[in-house]
């Protein structure tokens, strides 16, 4: 079953007199426990076609539909709760709460959706995170963990609610080649376990080979070859 | 879970400046506040202190009772006026007091009354009076006989009030024949006859301003309670200058709020678009600058309190310092409004963050 699916999505930028065409006309489609790597060079779309897949952006034309929702045309308070309740996010440089130890980075997202963080949250929290291997860190203020470490507490805040859709931003970018290769490799079985789809950013080609999908983009333009569903 | 909360609970570092800064503000808000109390109710507890509605001035006394003078005649037009129920007559004269073992001179109000003030008996016998506190203060004991004015006359005082001083000077309460006789004897260049007195306080029921000024066909001028009390020597001034600088303190306040949360805000930025991203609205992102805000108005205005409360105490009694309740609570109250508007500067700021931005942002 399909969870995103994007049909004809243009994005288009106005600077100045100019139009400037980010996205131009993407069709893609992600299923169930489906990864898909992203692959294109810089400045050729990928983060407009993430954003725009996550509601962070809306696009010029097309229709976005995930998880069944068409978000095409929502607002900007209609897409904050859609992001809150359908899509978690994996960015590039982590961006933990500074303040908040592991457990509670994950808990914040319990909290914007107007939880008090009560037993349940805490118990999910914690059980998301000794999964990713961290049992032992759960009181660790980001500052006092790795780069790995801080990467996979942010895999457990995507996945604490359990969304149908996970966006990674370059996810290995700011880590080594061994450490980026574990997280990668922990980004697929957490996916797989809960048959979430995911759609992965990378410039990394070795990273591909993790996805079940790569698509290609190139001045906004998707690969006409890898645009289906599949595995 | 709170997040602003526990940011200021595991990062009390960034907001040590700005809470020491609105801490020394507070504390000079409350100074200057206890200033302006001490100097208004030093001023006017005379007057404040009267069980009266309305005063009533001659005509051209500019609204001074040390300028008025009301004769019998139009003191019975006064009483036969529509609505006045009760009329008293009021002397005030302004000399120094010698106080029995004490070297320095004290200066006094001695004030002639008919009508009993808030707190003050009925006028005592001649040659007694009734002192404000503030002669306690300054070595006067119950029974002292103190040696008022140049001519050095005497007045027994019988028992103490408080709150009752005008102009900054002690009050003497004594009856109107003592009052007349230390004016005659003392400042003879006043002296009033046996009939007159200054000013006349009186009670009643409607528009007595109106009925009293009308029917003394414009001999009189009289004032409500409150103006008379403006209408005090520099009264009005000092709190006008004291209020203009408590609001351009104020004002100080919201900038200094302003700029820290602005610059909070700026630093904030890119945690803001994450938080967006992950579906936190713009409403609980400013809400949560507004919670710092306060909570850090709240932490400078408690240290603040304690810095004037001590520094008051160890002020010289000189000073006309005096710290109220209320205005504590104006102080506090001014300080939360500062707060809240200055971190409202940041609104702009967080409403404009992009949650897109948090995407392909390496920073």
């Amino acid at each position: 079953m399909t969870v995103l699916d994007m049909r004809d999505v243009r994005k288009v930028y106005r600077s100045g007199d100019a139009d400037i065409v980010a996205l131009d006309h993407a069709t893609v489609q992600v299923d169930h426990g489906e990864i898909v790597a992203l692959l294109g060079p810089s400045g050729s779309g990928k983060t407009t076609l993430l954003s725009i897949a996550g509601g962070l952006l809306t696009p010029t034309e097309g229709t976005v539909v995930v998880g069944g929702h068409d978000i095409s045309e929502y607002d900007a308070k209609q897409l904050t709760e859609f992001r809150r309740e359908n899509v978690g996010f994996v960015f590039q440089s982590v961006n933990l709460v500074p303040f908040l130890n592991a457990e509670e980075n994950l808990l914040v997202v319990d909290e914007l959706g107007g939880g008090k963080g009560g037993k349940a949250a805490i118990a999910r929290a914690r059980q998301l995170l000794d999964e990713l291997g961290l049992g032992h860190r759960l009181k660790n203020l980001p500052g006092q963990l790795s780069g790995g470490e801080r990467q996979r507490v942010a895999i457990g805040r995507a996945l604490f609610n359990n969304p149908k859709l996970v966006l990674f931003d370059e996810p290995t970018s700011a880590l080594d080649t061994k450490i980026g290769a574990q997280v990668m490799e922990l980004i697929r079985t957490e996916m797989k376990a809960r048959d979430t789809a995911a759609i992965i950013v990378t410039h990394d080609t070795r990273m591909t080979t993790y996805a079940d999908r790569t698509v290609h983009i190139v001045d906004g333009r998707l690969d006409a070859d890898s645009v289906g569903a599949g595995h | 879970m709170n997040l602003p909360l526990l940011e200021l609970r595991r990062q009390p570092g960034r907001f040590v400046v700005a809470t020491v800064v609105l801490g020394f503000l507070a504390t000079l808000l409350l100074f200057l506040g206890g200033l302006l109390d001490g100097l208004y109710l030093g001023s006017t507890g005379a007057i404040r202190a009267q069980n009266a509605d309305v005063f009533v001035y001659s005509e051209s006394a500019r609204d001074s009772f040390l300028r008025s003078r009301i004769t019998a005649e139009q003191r019975a037009v006064v009483e036969a006026a529509p609505g006045v129920q009760e009329v008293g007559g009021l002397g005030f004269v302004l000399l120094g007091a010698v106080i029995p073992g004490e070297t320095d001179l004290a200066d006094v109000a001695v004030v002639g009354y008919e009508l009993p003030p808030k707190g003050v008996p009925a006028p005592p016998n001649d040659g007694e009076g009734i002192a404000d506190s503030r002669l306690e203060d300054a070595g006067a004991k119950v029974g002292d006989t103190l040696l008022i004015g140049p001519q050095r006359s005497p007045i027994t005082i019988v028992a103490f009030v408080d709150d009752s001083s005008y102009l900054l000077q002690s009050s003497i309460w004594v009856s109107l024949s003592t009052w007349r006789s230390v004016q005659n004897v003392n400042r003879p260049d006043a002296a009033v006859g046996d009939t007159v007195v200054q000013a006349l306080a009186v009670r009643g029921t409607g528009d007595l301003v109106t009925s009293i000024d009308t029917a003394t066909d414009g001999d009189t001028k009289s004032l409500v309670k409150a103006d008379a009390v403006l209408s005090l020597p520099g009264v009005k001034q000092q709190k006008d200058t004291f209020n203009q600088i408590i609001y351009s303190t104020l004002a100080v306040v919201l900038a200094v709020v302003g700029l820290f949360f602005s610059l909070l805000t700026l630093e904030r930025l890119g945690l803001y678009g994450v938080l967006k991203a992950i579906g936190a609205t713009t409403r609980r992102l400013f809400a949560g600058v507004v919670l710092q805000a306060v909570v850090v108005a709240v932490v400078a205005f408690v240290a603040g309190s304690v810095l004037a409360v001590i520094a008051a105490a160890a002020l010289p009694s000189s000073i006309p310092l005096q710290l109220t309740p209320a205005r504590f609570v104006s102080t506090f109250i001014g300080l939360l409004v500062a707060a809240v508007l200055g971190s409202a500067i940041s609104l702009r700021k967080v409403t404009k963050v992009d949650p897109a931005s948090a995407i392909g942002n390496a920073s």
